[in-house]
């Protein structure tokens, strides 16, 4: 037995516990006194320490703020806060545990046979949610500690440190292969540690591996699941409660598992009675930790496991009352805590229940890579056969030194109200069988009917003892019977350790400390930051900036920084081949100089993206994607170039290049000091592109027009952001200038009903729906998305894309329903209160026969219906006459 | 959680770090009728077994690339550039 060194002190319920170094929580709680250490998911029924190995749902607690903590794996540190799950108020005195009177309320399936309405789930819902469950999930603003994830790569990688996991990895570091062993307990030795074997002591193993610099041992790491490509999952826990949890994700060559195998409980009535376990955990307890659980106890086993199992009880001063065989068992005792045995040759009294239990062998990862698993009767287990080639398995995994504990499946009935097979979720033999009774004689279907093996020890402790119900009560072997499958995680996985770091990078505009220092009020559009509006003085209402945003560029001038447009340079001889194969519009004719609207299909003739190209010279285009659809064009270009062979170079010149847009009447009068091009109308007309210095800076100037305003798009080097913006600004000084944000910019457009792909158009809309009959060029030969618009063409679209504006003062919201006739028949898709028309206008989907001048429909506004016109023209400056002059 | 895909140029790489491109299709040519056309749209094999398909090196090389994927195993048994292939 190890003395009690160190010790530290955490607190539980908010009372002090004293822990030694070394201890787990659960074995600290027990050495207080501790005996109840959980209630029971539906039941409310007492639970204590079962298995002592991470293994089974009894010991599950929150520790600092995460829920169903394993504490009987997990270091007791200084200071952690440990709280009791699911009782109220207290683990001894639960109220709740009078649901277990009213068990002939909830049988089996209840859920299934009760919940069939919404309403009395929902009415339901509440309560069950209450008294049933895990524990609480943290908050997200209150989420526990770090999270990160690492990776690497090992040649071997070998899944338990017991003797067969530490000979194996010796052997084969040996020969030269680099070796990751991966035990989840505290220190190399697996069984031997804590188990009766004279003959072999682990500390001779333990030094030819740490002996070995080519094996790296990942002690106190758990695996969780084994993936495609020979990839483990593997849990770092905090050592410090300042850590991060780590992921690693360890890939390696092959695999070697030596799990070992596990024990499970045997099935008898009050068999979930505190002060029964299993006969390692008793194991555990008193060598391990020092504890001996109890002054008399009964040992239900065979021989000869239940012969050096009484040697350890009586080496630990504990008396055995009696040792009985598993068949024998009537029930056990007591009310809480379990008080004696019944059997069917008398009754013992006694304060601990030691089980040997079944032995099965932890093939969990290697049912994960596809091995199968076979009944042995003999071994009384289900042994992994046929793995697939880089994994093996070592040690007791493979089922070597096995012994039946227990006959399977069981001689009598086994149904009782009390003899748990499931204790993650309160399922009885008798649940089992009513189960079987109902038609449920599949062990999958009996699985997902009872939630049995479906909790959070997953199977680990039920999933033998539910086979031997089901095949006694099918009259099938267990071999026919089967097994469930098993998937990863196994054991559970926080969510914090597999989402890793709170990642979310930010991208900036050249010019976004220019809009902070204006009063930029932000958007977060994709990763990028983009002002919305921007506020002249603090807490001005967005209502009234964007209003005078909206006059500036109406009535004087604006200016928009549009960095975030994605932003291509194709460069080549064919690269007019291309922009006619990708876009369904004409542009390897665009005359240098020029500027063309694009818009991009996919074969089906839905409209991806759009955008403007822009001839510089003869074998250089300039394309401008929307922003969030950069990556796409530019991988949607590189796919149809592949196999071309055509000269064409495409770069993503996105983050090199600033972009501002400089639009109003006055803007021409802002630019031209600043320049040497001409940008008179009949030099530089609407829908032309040129290059020039614009404040002595290189820059692409297009002179197009979204927000429907004589205007300039300026690309230029990111590095001089700041300086063109000062410079446009301090140009338009004279003008009273505004910088405008996005608000104000969909608000022009929509004056405009110019549409914004993937804003008014979804993943179904085609270019003939969405007003833009123009757009596709069908006397091309070919180009992605023809053959289906060809198609399209002919038809009447069922729904189009219409401009409306409210009969009333009225403002729907964007994605209101669309009424015709009382019935739904569309939605609204943009839409904004307009200071021209002094009504909301916007933009919305019709039906075709709707989608005509002065058609009227109804728009769900508020809870009621309101009335809008259909207009066919924009609603500003319909003939474009502002734009060209 | 994840299967490693071989990029020609990168070598074996986590499928994270790509974009799946689908089965590799025979493009209908100009003029082909509207079924030809719509089951190259629309109808995928979705091959049990060992299947061509397209990915992108998207944390790499940024290459389209095609590969030989066992749909059934994940395993990647070959991946080339279709210009070299032939």
């Amino acid at each position: 037995m190890s003395e009690p060194s160190e010790t530290l002190t955490f607190q539980f319920n908010g009372q002090p516990v004293t822990a030694s170094v070394g201890d787990t929580i659960a074995s600290a709680l027990y050495r207080s006194g501790q005996r109840i250490f959980s209630r029971s998911f539906k039941y409310h029924r007492p639970r204590g320490l079962l298995c002592l190995s991470g293994k089974c749902p009894n010991c599950l607690m929150n520790v600092d703020g995460t829920p169903n903590v394993r504490t009987c794996t997990t270091r007791a540190l200084a200071g952690m806060k440990v709280t009791h799950q699911n009782a109220y108020p207290s683990l001894e005195n639960d109220f709740l545990s009078v649901v277990q009177r009213f068990d002939w309320l909830m049988p089996v399936g209840w859920y299934y046979k009760t919940m069939t309405n919404p309403r009395v789930w929902h009415a339901a819902e509440p309560f069950i949610r209450r008294i049933a469950g895990l524990g609480v999930a943290p908050s997200l603003d209150n989420v526990n500690g770090n999270y990160e994830h690492s990776y690497r790569h090992t040649e071997v990688a070998i899944v338990g440190g017991g003797p067969a996991g530490m000979a194996s990895a010796i052997e084969l570091a040996t020969q030269g292969e680099q070796v990751a062993l991966i035990d989840d307990q505290p220190a190399l030795g697996g069984h031997l540690r804590y188990s009766r074997s004279p003959d072999t002591s682990p500390a001779d193993l333990v030094a030819r591996v740490r002996a070995l610099p080519n094996i790296q041992v990942l002690q106190g790491r758990y695996c969780f699941g084994l993936y495609e490509g020979n990839l483990l999952g593997v849990v770092q826990p905090r050592k410090e409660p300042k850590d991060a949890e780590r992921l690693i994700h360890l890939r390696a060559g092959r695999v070697v598992v030596a799990t070992g195998a596990y024990e499970s409980s045997l099935l008898f009535p009050n068999n979930d009675l505190v002060g029964i376990m299993l006969s390692t955990a008793v194991q555990r307890l008193i060598r391990l930790h020092g504890i001996a659980p109890g002054k008399v106890a009964v040992v239900i086993g065979r021989s000869p496991r239940e012969e050096s199992v009484v040697a350890d009880l009586r080496e630990a001063g504990i008396q055995v009352a009696a040792t009985v065989a598993p068949e024998s068992v009537v029930k056990a005792l007591g009310r809480q805590c379990v008080t004696g045995v019944q059997t069917r040759d008398g009754q013992y009294a006694c304060d601990l229940v030691v089980m040997c239990g079944h032995r099965i062998p932890d093939a969990g990862l290697l049912n994960q890579a596809g091995a199968r698993l076979q009944w042995d009767a003999r071994k009384g287990a289900f042994i992994p056969t046929d793995f697939p080639p880089s994994i093996r398995a070592v040690g007791e995994v493979t089922g070597e030194s096995l012994i039946a504990a227990a006959i399977l499946p069981p001689e009598r009935d086994p149904a009782s109200k009390r003899a748990f097979v499931c204790l993650c979720s309160d399922v009885s033999s008798q649940d089992l069988v009513n189960a079987i009774d109902e038609g449920f004689d599949h062990i999958e279907t009996l699985k997902r009917y009872t939630t049995t093996t479906m909790g959070p020890c997953q199977g680990r402790m039920c999933q033998l003892p539910a086979i031997g119900v089901c095949a006694r009560q099918t009259s099938r072997s267990m071999g026919d019977t089967g097994v469930t499958t098993s998937r990863p995680p196994n054991p559970g996985v926080t969510l914090g350790a597999l989402a890793g770091a709170r990642h979310h990078p930010t991208r900036r505009t050249p010019m976004h400390y220019e809009h902070d220092a204006s009063g930029a009020v932000w958007l977060d559009m994709g990763e990028w930051k983009r002002p919305r509006y921007y506020q002249p003085q603090k807490g001005a209402d967005e209502k009234f900036c964007v209003e005078a945003e909206y006059r500036a560029v109406r009535e004087r001038v604006g200016l928009i920084d549009v960095s975030t447009l994605g932003k291509l340079d194709i460069k080549g001889r064919d690269v007019g081949n291309l922009l006619d194969k990708i876009y369904a519009g004409q542009l390897s004719d665009l005359r240098l100089g020029r500027v063309r609207y694009g818009v991009l299909c996919d074969e089906a003739g839905i409209m991806l993206d759009d955008g403007t190209v822009s001839r510089l010279a003869d074998d250089h285009f300039f394309v401008t994607t929307t922003t969030g659809n950069l990556d796409f064009v530019n991988q949607w270009m590189k796919w149809w170039l592949v196999g071309t062979g055509w000269d064409v170079y495409i770069t993503n010149v996105t983050s090199g290049l600033a972009a501002v847009n400089l639009a109003g009447p006055n803007a021409r009068e802002v630019l031209t000091p600043l320049t040497d091009c001409d940008l008179s109308t009949t030099a530089f007309p609407y829908m032309a592109c040129r290059t020039a210095q614009v404040a002595g800076i290189e820059a692409i100037l297009m002179r197009i027009g979204f927000v429907g305003e004589t205007g300039w798009e300026i690309h230029f080097p990111a590095e001089f952001g700041p300086d063109l913006w000062k410079a446009l600004l301090d140009a338009g000084r004279r003008f009273d200038i505004r910088p405008f944000g996005i608000e104000a910019q969909r608000l022009l457009r929509l004056e405009k009903r110019h549409v914004i792909v993937a804003v008014d158009s979804d993943a179904l809309t085609n270019p003939y729906e969405a007003g833009m009959s123009w757009a596709p060029k069908l006397d091309k030969e070919d180009f992605i998305g023809r053959a289906a618009l060809h198609r399209l063409a002919g038809e009447q679209p069922r729904q189009k894309l219409a401009g409306f504006i409210m009969n009333e003062d009225i403002l729907p919201e964007d994605g209101a329903a669309i009424m015709v006739d009382g019935q739904l028949a569309g939605r609204v898709t943009s839409v904004r209160f307009s200071p021209l028309k002094k009504k909301a206008i916007g933009l919305a989907w019709v039906p075709a026969e709707q989608a005509h001048e002065g058609a009227e429909v109804d728009v769900r506004v508020a809870g009621r219906l309101a009335r809008a016109r259909i207009t066919e023209q924009a609603f500003y400056d319909p003939e474009g006459t502002r734009l060209r002059t | 959680m994840s299967f490693l895909v071989r990029c020609p140029q990168c070598g074996n790489r986590s499928v994270y770090e790509f974009r799946f491109g689908g089965e590799v299709k025979q493009r209908p040519g100009p003029g082909a009728p509207d079924l030809d056309w719509a089951h190259y749209t629309y109808t995928k094999v979705n091959e049990a077994g060992v299947q061509r398909e397209w990915w992108f090196h998207r944390s790499g090389c940024r290459q389209w690339f095609q590969a030989l994927r066992n749909t059934l195993t994940n395993e990647v048994q070959d991946s080339f550039f279709p210009e070299e292939s032939t």
